[in-house]
């Protein structure tokens, strides 16, 4: 009964909000658009109309043109925020923070390599550009922080924020080796640790439907990690399972450990997701294979949170699975912007659209 | 006093014979504002040779600074009363080579062991977290067989670490618990160290680096570097005792040498600004004209071949390009600095110090009106002012102390003692004190009338001095049609007789300068209209006086918006004449809180004359002063920075900058 009534107005309002997500033809449509103009007009005519109504006439730029789109994402979070119940509130807000960890991310990335930049373009101006507007929810101060010219100082700002002791140990290994390898990956592990302990601290239906969504977020997250260090970057055992979780919804920490190990990849990914297709044959080109696979597994959890649609309603699953699937939209919207701003052929970019029929 | 100092343009053609010399007479005396006139010179852009000394000189004075800072000496006045001339580089920088040796390799010392100690301290603090743990880390840190880590690791990954190194056989020790920053110690075979280390490394752990010419628990190596610190210390305060030492004894010596690499850089920075011609050298710049003559004996002492040619500049017109020298009175000091900080007046501009310096303390007596409180406030600031008391208040001391003479004044016209008033003197004070003039507490209406009739005499005499300026500087369209021309001011003057003399004449708060001006029988409202006419099209008289395009930006939004601006213009300045009246209605409003607040403190004390009564009263009286004393300061800064000083006052000019060897003490 408390589910039902803490749960009545927000799953209705998510229901709604689900049935406003673009379908697959939208997609489509959208995808036929001859060039960036005509898919700004096209888009005019979506739940995205009030976003970019603001855009000024002319030549909007690409990524002008992503920042409006992502205000319908802030202020669907914004939303839910406001709407969940007291004990889910700090989930939504931990899960609305991973476009924070990425703003940190871009911040940090774009002092560390602010010399190389022409001097035409202040360099706030040039990064605000690609920051999700997170607006009052932002904890970092991130105009300073790009202003202040280095990373130690920019780091400074994060001082009393969420991120301040991971970054201070993350630090030394910064100062020691000038890359921003290991800041990024300790905020990684620590915004999906903080994720996990706020599913650990619900109940009942809410713990379940929130550890599926979330733990299929984390197996796509964990996996990838682990192959590219596995594949890419050549890190030993122990570093590989320092950089990864052992938590998730269906990869175990024994999974993990074995591509650790050095266990056969796609034997172990087949294992986990026996309806792939052939992995194998994938994964023997890693270059062009693992955007596939992740492409794949992107796609594995949107048909989770399609599936939360189904049954019982009245849990956090349904508003965390509209924020999934919504930003999952807004990534193929990028991919469509990108392209036509780039005039890119259909086959060039078609296959990289997530919604297709196969995941409605 | 009215202006700033008359100037007189200075040229001069100087032999390059003479050009030492000549410099020393320029820069020697704070007479002479250098203008850069190197453009002049047929020889700029080319190879300098006194570009190179200016910057040798200019490093040999850092470096003597550098020493000074080093032995902890104090730079000093030069003693003698003559003026030093330039001096060879030659001649000084062996000098400084020889003192800079011995300085710096006792500060080399000093240096080493202050990083000595720095380290020590660092240890200590690394060995803090584990400080009770029993075991000799050391004896392990140095075993053959064995690798250790021991460090801090964040919490969070604690867990994984221990997964990470299950492959390898270790011991894993958590020496100190901890939610967030727990203290760990790992050990393993010496065979398995990289693993050992890249497990610790990608677990973000922070490895504690242990001292390892020390043996034993921390406890016994906490004690050795607690040793070995005060050691240290003794060491440092001995090398800084023989720097002093070394300072003392070549005081004189790196005085001379500072104040002769000082002007020696001084003149060379000036000589780079002379125009340089092949055999002669143009200087150009300001001197005050009533130091014309003496600028000139100076110059033809050092030279008898220089031409000398001075122009006085007419204070008429407008001077962007002269220096502004004001008038130095000790006594006007601080309202010199509160106007300084609105602007400095340009030359030909009335210096609004003296307005300032009658207006200021007014408007703050009148809002603080109280004999004790102003007469202490007055005390208050002679005693900073003498750097007796409150030296941090220093330079505003005089203020304080004329805001306070003006504060007991009223105080005295308004029958306020310490916050008590009429029947309160006598009854707790035990003599009689009657206001000579008005209570503001017993006549409100009366007091907020009468500010608003000082806020028209004030802005009257504002507006006047505003074309006094514009006369002055034979600005005929800002006289005529500007903000604060005659035109305005006449339709202040009708404004002020329709809307407070007519509209508001019967109520109690109407001012009686205005409800006179009603009284006179002349057209208010025709003449309303007219001279509001001419404000609202302000920009075009001006124009049509001055011979510009009539209508500004004519192509902008055409005659309609030209139309529309116009009016704003009109609408806007009735706005800001009536807030600038109304504005000094606080001068009154002050007034009557002081008694309200001084009332609110009486309510708390209550009405027996007790210890405690007269503590209440006591810390009341300091809490008004300071509380209310600051607000009331606010308020009066911005009845003058608003309200009086924009109607005339301008400013932007550029400050007097002489040249001189010897700054002021």
């Amino acid at each position: 009964m408390g589910g039902v009534s803490s749960y009545a107005a927000l799953s209705t309002r998510a229901r709604a909000m689900y049935a406003d997500l673009l379908t697959p033809q939208d997609i489509s449509r959208l995808s036929d658009a001859p060039d960036l103009g005509a898919l700004i007009g096209m888009l005019k005519n979506t739940p995205y109309g009030k976003y970019l109504a603001g855009l000024k006439e002319g030549d909007p730029t690409p990524r002008r043109v992503i920042l409006q789109i992502r205000q319908r994402l802030a202020a669907s979070y914004a939303s839910i925020v406001q709407q969940a119940p007291e004990q889910t509130r700090p989930l939504v807000r931990q899960l609305f923070r991973y476009f924070e960890v990425g703003n940190l991310k871009a911040v940090l990335r774009s002092i560390h390599t602010i010399s190389s930049w022409t001097a035409d373009i202040a360099p706030w101006d040039r990064v605000s550009e690609v920051l999700f507007p997170m607006g009052s929810f932002s904890a970092i101060r991130a105009q300073e922080m790009v202003e202040s010219g280095s990373v130690v100082s920019a780091v400074e700002f994060l001082r009393g924020t969420p991120y301040e002791t991971t970054m201070s140990f993350a630090m030394k290994r910064f100062s020691a080796e000038q890359n921003l390898f290991p800041l990024e990956v300790a905020l990684d592990l620590d915004y999906w640790r903080r994720l996990w302990g706020e599913i650990k601290h619900l109940k009942g239906k809410d713990r379940e439907m929130g550890g599926k969504l979330i733990g299929s977020l984390l197996d796509l997250n964990n996996l990838m990690w682990a192959i590219r260090y596995k594949t890419f970057h050549q890190l030993s055992e122990e570093e590989l399972i320092n950089y990864t979780l052992p938590f998730g919804f269906r990869v175990k920490d024994e999974d993990v450990r074995a591509i650790a190990a050095g266990a056969d990849i796609p034997a172990t990914v087949s294992r986990i997701y026996p309806n792939l297709p052939d992995i194998a044959a994938l994964l023997a080109d890693p270059i062009a294979g693992l955007p596939q696979l992740e492409h794949l597994l992107k796609q594995q959890v949107m048909k989770q949170c399609v599936s939360t649609f189904i049954g019982d309603p009245f849990h956090i699953g349904l508003p965390l699975a509209y924020l999934l699937l919504s930003d999952f939209e807004i990534q193929d919207l990028v991919v469509l912007i990108e392209a036509k701003s780039s005039r890119l052929k259909d086959d060039a970019f078609r296959p990289l659209l997530l919604k297709t029929t196969l995941v409605q | 006093m009215l202006f700033p100092k008359q100037m007189s343009e200075v040229e001069l053609v100087v032999p390059a014979k003479d050009l030492v010399a000549v410099t020393r007479a320029l820069s020697g005396y704070g007479i002479f504002h250098q203008v850069d006139s190197a453009h002049l010179g047929v020889e700029h852009g080319g190879p300098n040779t006194w570009q190179e000394k200016a910057a040798s000189y200019s490093t040999l004075e850092r470096r003597i600074q550098s020493i000074f800072q080093t032995v902890g000496l104090p730079e000093e006045y030069p003693s003698g009363a003559g003026i030093e001339s330039m001096v060879e580089l030659e001649a000084i920088a062996p000098e400084v080579d020889r003192v800079e040796a011995e300085v710096k390799a006792l500060n080399d010392q000093l240096s080493e062991e202050k990083k000595r100690l720095e380290l020590f301290e660092s240890q200590l603090r690394q060995l803090e977290p584990i400080a009770d743990v029993d075991v000799e880390v050391g004896v392990l840190q140095k075993s053959a067989f064995m690798h250790s880590i021991l460090g801090i690791v964040p919490a969070a990954n604690m867990s994984r670490l221990r997964t990470s190194l299950l492959r390898v056989p270790h011991v894993f020790f958590i020496l100190r618990a901890d939610a967030q920053k727990p203290v760990i110690w790992i050990l393993g075979q010496k065979s398995n160290f990289d693993v050992l280390e890249r497990a610790a490394k990608s677990a973000y752990l922070s490895p504690l680096s242990l001292p390892e010419e020390f043996n034993g628990t921390p406890e016994q190596i906490t004690a050795q570097l607690r040793h070995e610190i005060d050691s240290s210390k003794g060491r440092i305060a001995a090398y800084e005792s023989d720097l002093a030492k070394l300072g003392v004894s070549h005081k004189s010596e790196l005085q001379k040498l500072l104040w002769d690499a000082r002007n020696s850089r001084i003149m060379a920075d000036a000589i780079l600004r002379f125009g340089q011609l092949r055999h002669t050298y143009v200087v150009v710049g300001w001197t005050p004209t009533a130091s014309v003559e003496e600028l000139s004996a100076r110059l033809k002492a050092a030279s008898r071949e220089i031409l000398i040619e001075t122009t006085a500049t007419s204070r008429s017109g407008h001077h962007a390009n002269v220096p502004v020298a004001l008038m130095q009175n000790k006594w006007l000091k601080p309202i010199q600095e509160l106007v300084g900080t609105y602007g400095r007046p340009s030359y030909g501009e009335l210096d609004p110090t003296l307005l300032v310096a009658f207006t200021f303390p007014l408007l703050y007596g009148a809002m603080f009106g109280d004999l004790g409180q102003g007469l202490l406030m007055m005390v208050l600031g002679i005693l900073a002012h003498n750097k007796i008391f409150l030296k941090g208040l220093h330079s505003l001391g005089l203020l304080f102390a004329y805001c306070g003479a003006s504060a007991a004044v009223f105080g005295y016209l308004y029958g306020s003692i310490f916050g008590f008033e009429g029947h309160l003197v006598e009854e707790y004070l035990h003599f009689h004190f009657e206001p000579f003039w008005i209570s503001p507490m017993e006549s409100i209406l009366s007091v907020l009338s009468l500010a608003i009739d000082v806020g028209i005499v004030i802005l009257a005499l504002s507006f006047l001095l505003g074309m006094f300026n514009n006369f002055r500087s034979r600005d005929w369209a800002h006289l005529l049609f500007g903000h604060s021309g005659v035109t305005a001011f006449l339709f202040y003057l009708c404004f002020l007789a329709v809307v407070f003399g007519g509209f508001f004449g019967s109520t109690a708060l109407a001012p009686k300068i205005a409800v006179a001006l009603y009284a006179l029988p002349l057209p208010y409202t025709p003449l309303l209209i007219v001279f509001g006419v001419f404000v609202m099209f302000g920009g075009f008289f001006r124009n049509m006086v001055e011979g510009h395009t009539l209508i500004e930006g004519k192509g902008i939004g055409g005659f309609g918006m030209f139309l529309v601006q116009s009016v704003m213009d009109l609408v806007e300045t009735g706005i800001s004449m009536l807030s600038n009246t109304l504005s000094f209605i606080r001068v009154g409003a002050f007034a009557v809180a002081h008694g309200g607040l001084s009332l609110a403190i009486f309510a708390l004390a209550g009405e027996e004359p007790t210890i405690g009564f007269w503590i209440t009263i006591a810390l009341g009286n300091v809490f008004i002063i300071g509380f209310e004393g600051l607000i009331v300061y606010i308020q009066t800064m911005r009845l003058h920075y608003y309200e009086i000083l924009g109607k005339f006052f301008h400013g932007g000019g550029m400050q007097f900058e002489p040249l001189k060897l010897r700054p002021p003490k």
